[in-house]
């Protein structure tokens, strides 16, 4: 190939060099393990369904609907398992294995930071949808009947703890950027244990409400509205809480410069984000609910 | 039930015949390839290059691995092409129901079943995923990028289809099970309610293809904005490239809010939750809620084929695309306004009359920018050097047939006659005439357009214009009757109409049965193009010409020609858009 042609496409390179399987250019075993794993969470649930239901061909055979169970609790352990195999091989293959061979891509770098800006912009939907009937059910005829108390110190500590670690989160970042790597290591493994302590307050409030106060998901209107956001919610800070684990790991392995960090400042972005709902859903869901 | 029960197995032997011949094809795909100008015949690593080391491995293992655009292209394509068959099988089958009044064929509750899961396929299985297919293969050749901003994402975005189709499809393929009878649109209470599991498979299987849409879409915006090639700027991109880019910000709000608004279906389903039950949001937040997804998915699948149809006109009228920059602008104007025009979806549910009044308007007004582009096409043809080859007519046929769809779209999105139109024929014609005769016209030119490029092939000629013809026929005479058959009272979605009463049955009988005669046609045509495509891919004359067009005559030569002729004239296989530098990689 002409060397004209290949400034024309600047620093041209194949996606998957260091991969499985080995030699290719542009194979990688990863995706696919990986949308299998993801493939087979909806299937397993699809199990769990089935294997829970009333269905009368179910009901006939008996033993049907146990053998049903077993394969829904296998196919999503084999779920989870393939698709956390599947993304730690990516990430280590795409990322990780030959962070120093790389060199500082400008481009890739902002096309990483922009992918990261239209996912949290389709995260906008995502919550949407949730909120929307929240504010359905709110205009509507309202009691807090039933209630468990939701302004309760647990939520005012869980909020503090959560708006806390996105300050860390943000000094950490900056120190890293200012080649301060010790206290960039502390402030982020500080970020990480607040997190874990975030979902660990709210797991209690959830104990908490469904054992001691009776108030389930299944309730009425508002106590689908309530499960529905911090669940959503929550499973969004525990998925933010294993990218943190992820950055600090590679710290800890000495990965990330002064002028390379591009997925600490993605994951960044995430943590900001979901805080940020947190504050809109602590004000409008628990605020808003007795006002 | 027993009418059912031989039904379902009749579909479920059809679709197994279908996976069998995908099978039987697939094992073939390294022949196929092997016939390509630039692949080794003999060669035991699917594409060769002489560089010492080859890109991708052989075999099937190629094709699961791969994370090289073009090829994950090749995948969507095929894919949604299958997805195609198995809706038109199934309306196939709805059709001849239908040419008789009664309950004949089949029970109106597989009716039901086939009506769900025909919608169901053809928008998600097969109209987000061929438009997957040309974005994929064709975005990153155009803007001159070396593949997608994601590759990998791009990938596991493919591959979670297939499972989502296995769990749409999942109520009529596991024995004994029924399936989902909801119709495409799931209204509640009906769908909260409704016993079959089927139905829980299908709306998982929604999201799993929800999540790969919306994967795709921050692939295709991110790739767009940032791996164009310096002297593809803003303001040459290409019209293909931004119907995606629009098309990839709607699919960005629009399918994780559907996908949010499908898990609170599920819950309510199976968990006891309230979010349309009377007690929470109601019937009426489930139309909300669905209609802004749905409104914007229209325009999520009529875009980019708008799109294909800008791009390819101009190079067989011999100009320049009549008023580039106006049909941009209109891309983004009615990718704006789709977000706010979907409860004209809902004017008969009695919601507040100010606000049906300010849908109306803005519905009316998204009829401006199509227009707008209607009138560029037609511009952009007139007194122009017009070549009718196949891509070409399709390209005519969606012309003639959109502005069909899109005049009655304009009657619909009037209260007083929406009143009057709601949930008949009608309706089904109009959005019809978009989506068969616009839509998958467009798919159709697109694929004879482009088939020199991803097949290094020629289609045979004489067959493209057979499957023009009859699909041209067959759209009209399905879709026509269906407009007058809605005027005449026939409320949709009827398995039987013996004892529909507002109009005289024999005239009903008449236009039901044209309609199923247009739908034969247009199955005889689609056999053609089936025909016509497997056997030029496989025994087809090599295309020798980097300018299979004759586009360079009028200075429209464009970069995804001149990089098959690059391609071709090498002598070897590119990794992907670019050139491969050879250096830097191990050998």
């Amino acid at each position: 190939m002409s060397t004209a042609d290949s400034e024309d496409h600047g620093g041209h390179h194949l996606p998957a060099v260091e991969d499985w399987p080995r030699g290719f250019g542009e194979a990688s075993w990863w995706p696919f393990v990986t949308a299998v794993g993801g493939a087979l969470i909806y299937i397993g649930v699809a199990l769990v369904i089935w294997s829970s239901s009333s269905n009368p061909t179910l009901t006939t055979v008996g033993e049907q609907a146990v053998t049903l169970r077993v394969a829904a609790g296998g196919v999503l352990a084999a779920s989870v398992l393939l698709l956390l195999a599947g993304i730690y091989g990516w990430l280590y293959h795409a990322f990780v294995a030959t962070y120093w061979e790389h060199g500082t891509e400008q481009r890739s770098s902002s096309s990483l930071r922009f992918g990261m800006v239209l996912f949290l912009g389709s995260e906008i939907a995502t919550f949407g949808a949730g909120f929307v009937y929240y504010f359905f059910i709110r205009s509507g005829a309202w009691s807090t009947d039933g209630f468990p108390e939701l302004l309760g110190s647990l939520v005012l500590i869980n909020t503090a703890i959560l708006l806390t670690s996105s300050v860390t989160l943000h000094f950490s970042h900056v120190a890293l950027r200012n080649g301060n790597r010790q206290r960039y290591v502390r402030l982020l493994g500080l970020t990480l244990l607040l997190g874990v302590v975030f979902i660990a307050g709210q797991a209690y409030e959830y104990y908490e409400f469904i054992v001691h106060e009776g108030f389930t998901i299944q309730g009425g209107a508002f106590n689908s509205a309530f499960y529905g956001l911090t669940g959503l919610h929550g499973a969004h800070v525990s998925l933010g809480a294993i990218l943190l684990g992820i950055i600090f790991a590679r710290s800890l392995m000495g990965q990330y410069t002064p002028d390379r960090h591009t997925s600490v400042s993605t994951v960044s972005m995430y943590w900001h984000f979901v805080d940020l709902v947190w504050v809109f859903l602590v004000v409008s869901l628990y605020l808003g609910a007795v006002l | 039930m027993g009418d059912m029960a031989s039904g379902q197995i009749a579909i479920t032997v059809l679709m197994g015949l279908l996976l069998v011949v995908v099978a039987a094809l697939l094992t073939r795909i390294e022949n196929w390839r092997s016939y390509a100008p630039t692949a080794g015949a003999s060669s035991l690593t699917g594409e060769e290059t002489s560089y010492g080391h080859s890109e991708k491995p052989g075999g099937i293992t190629r094709w699961l691995t791969t994370v090289d655009h073009k090829d994950i292209g090749i995948l969507y394509g095929a894919f949604a092409l299958v997805a195609f068959a198995v809706g038109g099988i199934m309306v196939v089958l709805m059709r001849t129901e239908l040419m008789w009044a009664g309950e004949d064929i089949m029970s109106a509750s597989l009716y039901n079943s086939l009506l769900t899961s025909h919608g169901i396929t053809m928008l998600f299985l097969f109209g987000t995923p061929i438009i997957a297919a040309f974005g994929n293969y064709f975005v990153p050749l155009l803007i001159g990028a070396d593949d997608m901003a994601f590759p990998r994402i791009n990938a596991i975005a493919f591959w979670l289809l297939p499972p989502g189709a296995l769990l749409i499809w999942g109520g009529f393929l596991i024995p004994g099970m029924e399936a989902a009878q909801t119709s495409w649109t799931m209204y509640t209470p009906l769908s909260a309610e409704q016993p079959m599991i089927g139905a829980d498979l299908m709306i998982l299987g929604l999201h799993l293809t929800g999540v790969s849409a919306t994967m795709g879409a921050i692939n295709f915006i991110a790739t767009i904005f940032t791996e164009r090639d310096e002297e593809v700027t803003w303001a040459n991109l290409d019209i293909f490239s931004w119907t995606m880019l629009t098309q990839s910000g709607l699919i960005l709000f629009a399918f994780p809010l559907l996908g949010s608004a499908l898990v609170m279906l599920l819950l309510d389903r199976n968990v006891g939750t309230t979010f349309f039950a009377t007690e929470g949001g109601g019937a009426i937040l489930w139309q909300h809620l669905f209609w802004f997804f749905g409104h914007p998915e229209v325009y999520i699948l009529v875009l980019p084929p708008m799109g294909l149809i800008s791009y390819i006109i101009p190079r067989f009228s011999g100009r320049k695309l009549f008023g580039f920059k106006f049909v941009v602008y209109s891309t983004l104007a009615i990718g704006v306004l789709s977000f706010g025009v979907w409860a004209h979806h809902m004017f008969s549910t009695g919601i507040d009359p100010r606000l049906q009044v300010s849908f109306m308007a803005v519905s009316l007004a998204i009829a401006i920018p199509s227009a707008v582009k209607t009138f560029n096409w037609i511009t952009t043809m007139w007194n122009g050097k017009i070549r009718l080859t196949t891509p070409m007519l399709f390209s005519i046929g969606f012309v003639a047939n959109f502005i069909i769809g899109g005049v009655t779209g304009v009657f619909l999105a009037t209260i007083p006659v929406d009143y009057l139109l709601h949930d008949t024929y009608y309706v089904v014609g109009h959005f019809h005439y978009v989506i068969m005769g616009a839509i998958a016209f467009a798919v159709f030119a697109g694929i004879y357009y482009w088939f020199p490029i991803y097949t290094g092939k020629m289609y045979q000629k004489a067959l493209g214009k057979w499957h023009f013809w009859l699909t041209m026929i067959g759209t009209n005479l399905t879709f026509f009757g269906m407009l007058i058959l809605g005027y005449l009272g026939m409320p949709r979605r009827y398995a039987t109409y013996n004892l529909v009463s507002v109009g005289p049955i024999d005239l009903f009988t008449i236009l039901h049965q044209s309609a199923t005669i247009g739908a034969f046609i247009l199955l005889i045509g689609q056999l053609v193009f089936v025909w016509n495509v497997v056997s030029s891919w496989l025994y087809g004359r090599r295309v020798a010409d980097g300018d299979p067009w004759d586009l360079k005559d009028d200075a429209l030569y464009s970069r995804e020609f001149r990089w098959h002729e690059r391609r071709m004239n090498d002598d070897l296989v590119l990794a992907d858009g670019g050139a491969s530098d050879d250096g830097s990689e191990e050998s």
